[in-house]
């Protein structure tokens, strides 16, 4: 009966909220909407990377744009005198994500550098995660994408490319995160240092708003961020416990 | 032909069933044909397409990424509510009424659940992987995640299909053993093994009678999670005026109440086209309206509160989403569907209005058009407003979706004219049951039930 | 040689009488076939008990512990921590265990008709098919001629339209 000794044996740890007592790394990115100027390089950064299918013109009027990296943009007051407000939004990689209980096939869940995953060939498409995130950053292949030429020769070769009916999102380029562990492993490093991992709209951001890191590293640049006292998170009523943590634009003319 | 009820001795009862399985107009080809094209044409030409193209034949987009499919399936798994519910209450409630129409009830509630079923096959992006959803393991030992509110559906509405399968055949065993003996050919060589050799000795009967109520009661806690278990799927996520604790009654309520204005409809077209007039009466029709009527009130309250707490929550996601179903584009449809389902069924509290039958046939089909229409609002009018405004959007069905609509129709009506055919679709013994014993006057079983 | 009477009867008062004289006067293997279920029966052949409660009793236990098991065996099997949740949820989990007790109490149930009611048929048995329109059979399973003789005379004076004499197996 070691088979149920095992069980009861680790019952504490089945009964964990969140499983993990501890992510390896836990990823986090700060987005300092003082910085942001609304450039939207890091959506076409976004693009380039992850081999987001381009839809088209007809596709974006019937509401199927495809990015995984958005720039929402919010408008403040009456002509002329207005304010634009632009926050970058993104899989926020929620500790207690909606999205990934909801997936009958598990073709989401949390991994343990407490990102969001998701599992394209695993997905059926119910849709319900995306219907379930708060934040609006699943995206769903409403139809097979193609690349005219040589469009189709700049696809990242890292990452696959989806097929109709298959849920996707921002994975914080998991990819590269992947490629740093294993360069660290490689040297002889137990640990990716801080710098070493960026994602693409990070590395595009020309006024660094943007910063990425392992929170657990204290002296990395993100950890030095939430600090802050602009810090929020995005919907935080909600108790997802987004990775992703907002700086909060100051106006100069506010009291 | 007008006999009264009294009048109608039991080889009558055999007589007149049989009739209705084996005797087999031109009428019948023609709408069965009719059934079948549309169904072909109308919901499996256009979901090839869909296979074919991907979901975007249908007019989701990226707030509203659930649309009628889902809606049509709440709306089928509603549908089903009442003929099974209904006639386990009925029976344990001992009714008489219940006799002459639970065996369509119960037909109508198997053939909802299968086009429920297909629903959900051409809702999912990718249907040719569905059997992932199933509890079986795949070559990693990856189960699926019972976690989710959408396995939760997999097992309810895979048990109910069970149930209801078992109860409905069970119910008809001594009926197929009837017919059994008044048929020829290959229908006669089916009824054989659909009757198990039943003979009908008291052991028989008495086993019978207790098994089938043991599963009447087991079905009545079924059917009513059933639907809750469907309501979950939107009252467990976090999206305004969705994440509500009313849901679950709500949808039982509207489950139980749309079934009971699709089994008015089926009675109908059953007593009209099937010569059935002095087996479904107008004590019937009379008794289903006033079930109508109650489910009505009820479901208006329900409404009311839903409107309500929404409001009382003060929540500005919560108020948005309020303001857009009350007011915003979908709007026409929010006030049809109050019209239909909660003003015009104050009617049913004219006893006249009851017992006539068009009146009650046109009155059932409206409150299953604005009971669809409720199941589509609650689907496109939650996700056209979430959280964050930038995602707002606002959803309009495609072509190919009303058609599978109207396919999906067409297919429940073409395996219903089969089941008439199959099935004896007016229970010969319980019918039996109700008439005077051949004996002359009061009978001793009569006396001592 | 052992033969069986059959007695065949207008009307569930008249059979039920029949079987009551036929039980008086010492036969023991009664059976009624009829049309409808008759309610006065248990009064007359005495009380009958079955085994399906049984069946849907423990069906629904096994039911509900397998339930569980399924849930939260499977999710150990391979962990895919969701949602903050913990790997084995008890809300969800007992969601599953009462959807899977409801569905073996509803299998165990028919099993326990389809043994307690012995069906399918395998081999022949007694059956009138008027007694599946309006007629109500009464047979009794005679071991001696003398015993046949005083069933059918039973039977004829409680009314019977007609009797006659079967051997299991010659079908009528």
């Amino acid at each position: 009966m070691s088979l149920i000794d095992d069980f009861l044996a680790r019952w504490h740890e089945y009964r964990r909220p969140g499983y993990y007592e501890e992510f390896d790394y836990h990823w986090t990115m700060t987005v300092d909407l003082d910085r942001c100027t609304g450039c939207e390089a890091c959506v076409t950064a976004c693009q380039a990377e992850n081999n987001t299918p381009i839809v088209g013109e007809d596709a974006i009027a019937r509401g199927r744009h495809m990015q995984w990296m958005r720039v929402e943009r919010y408008w403040e007051g009456e002509y002329p005198d207005v304010k634009l407000r632009a926050i970058p939004m993104f899989c926020q990689h929620c500790d207690a994500a909606p999205c990934e209980t909801v997936c009958p096939v598990s073709a989401t869940y949390h991994n343990q550098d407490g990102l969001n995953a998701q599992i394209y060939n695993r997905c059926i498409g119910t849709r319900s995660c995306a219907v379930y995130c708060p934040y609006e950053v699943r995206y769903f292949n409403y139809n097979n994408h193609h690349w005219d030429e040589p469009l189709d020769q700049q696809l990242n070769p890292d990452v696959s490319v989806r097929e109709k009916g298959v849920m996707e999102k921002c994975t914080f380029c998991i990819q590269r995160i992947r490629q740093a562990k294993d360069a660290a492993k490689d040297d002889g490093r137990r640990r990716v240092q801080d710098g070493e991992v960026q994602p693409a709209c990070v590395q595009t951001c020309p006024t660094e708003a943007l910063v990425f890191g392992d929170r657990k590293d204290p002296d990395s640049a993100v950890s030095l961020m939430l600090g802050n006292e602009r810090a929020y998170t995005v919907l935080e009523e909600l108790n997802t416990d987004p990775s992703v943590v907002y700086l909060k634009k100051v106006d100069a003319d506010a009291a | 032909m007008q006999r009264r009820h009294e009048d109608i001795k039991f080889a009558d009862v055999n007589n007149d069933i049989v009739r209705s399985l084996v005797e087999t107009g031109p009428r019948y080809y023609v709408t069965l044909a009719i059934a079948v094209l549309i169904t072909l044409a109308c919901f499996f030409f256009p979901w090839f397409y869909q296979l074919y193209y991907g979901i975007g034949a249908a007019g989701m987009n990226h707030p509203t990424v659930w649309g009628t499919y889902l809606a049509s399936f709440i709306f089928w798994i509603g549908l089903s509510h009442s003929g099974t519910l209904l006639s386990c209450v009925l029976h344990i409630t001992n009714s008489e009424w219940r006799k002459a129409m639970y065996r369509s009830a119960e037909a109508m509630t198997l053939f909802s659940l299968m086009v429920a079923a297909m629903m959900v096959m051409v809702h999912v992006g990718r249907p040719w992987f569905i059997h992932w959803a199933l509890p079986y393991p795949n070559q990693m030992e990856l189960w699926p995640n019972f976690r989710s509110p959408l396995m939760f559906d997999v097992m309810a509405i895979t048990t109910y299909l069970t149930g209801s399968s078992i109860f409905i055949y069970m119910g008809s065993i001594p009926d197929f053993a009837a017919v059994r003996d008044r048929t020829t050919g290959w229908r006669h060589h089916m009824y054989v093994l659909l009757s198990l050799g039943w003979r009908g000795t008291d052991t028989e009967w008495h086993r019978l009678g207790w098994a089938y109520t043991f599963l009447a009661v087991l079905i009545i806690p079924l059917a009513v999670s059933v639907h809750s278990i469907v309501s979950w799927d939107f009252a467990m996520s976090i999206v305004p005026s969705l994440h509500q604790t009313i849901f679950a009654p709500y949808f039982v309520v509207g489950a139980i109440y749309s079934g009971t204005a699709g089994i008015v409809t089926v009675m109908f077209v059953l007593r009209k086209y099937m010569n059935f007039e002095h087996y479904i009466t107008k004590v019937h029709f009379d008794n289903l309206g006033k079930l109508l009527l109650a489910l009505s009130l009820i479901w208006t309250y329900i409404n009311v509160v839903e409107v309500f707490t929404g409001w009382y929550s003060n929540d500005s996601a919560e108020l948005e989403s309020l303001r857009y179903k009350l007011f915003g584009f979908y709007a026409p449809l929010y006030w049809e569907m109050i019209l239909f389902c909660a003003v015009a069924p104050l009617l049913l509290i004219s006893k006249r209005f009851r017992t006539s039958f068009v009146p009650m046939l046109i009155l059932s089909i409206a409150i299953n058009i604005g009971m669809y229409t409720e199941r589509f609002l609650i689907v496109g009018t939650s996700l056209s407003r979430q959280y964050l405004p930038d995602s707002w959007g606002v959803y309009v069905p495609s072509l190919v979706e009303l058609s599978i609509l109207v396919g999906s129709i067409a297919m429940f009506c073409t395996l219903f004219l089969v089941f008439v055919k199959i099935f004896p679709s007016v229970s010969i013994y319980e019918v039996k049951e109700t008439l005077p014993a051949p004996d002359e006057g009061k009978t001793q079983w009569q006396a001592t039930h | 040689m052992a033969s069986n009477a059959l007695g065949l009867f207008g009307g569930p008062n008249a059979a039920l009488a029949a079987a009551g004289k036929l039980k008086g006067a010492g036969f023991e293997s009664l059976d009624l076939i009829t049309p409808i279920p008759l309610h006065g029966v248990e009064e007359v052949l005495g009380k009958k008990t079955s085994v399906i409660k049984r069946f849907t009793f423990f069906g629904a236990i096994i039911g509900g512990l397998s339930g569980f098991v399924l849930a939260a065996g499977t999710a150990v099997l391979y962990l895919h921590p969701t949602g903050g949740r913990p790997i084995i949820t008890f809300p969800p989990f007992l969601i599953i265990t009462y959807e899977m007790t409801i569905l073996f109490g509803i299998l165990a149930t028919v099993l326990g008709f389809l043994i307690s009611a012995r069906l399918p048929v395998l081999r022949e048995r007694i059956y009138v098919p008027e007694s599946a329109v309006d007629k109500f059979a009464v047979t009794v399973a005679c071991a001696a001629d003398d015993d046949f003789k005083r069933a059918t005379e039973i039977l004829r004076e409680a009314g019977a339209e007609e009797v006659t004499e079967i051997t299991p197996g010659s079908g009528r």
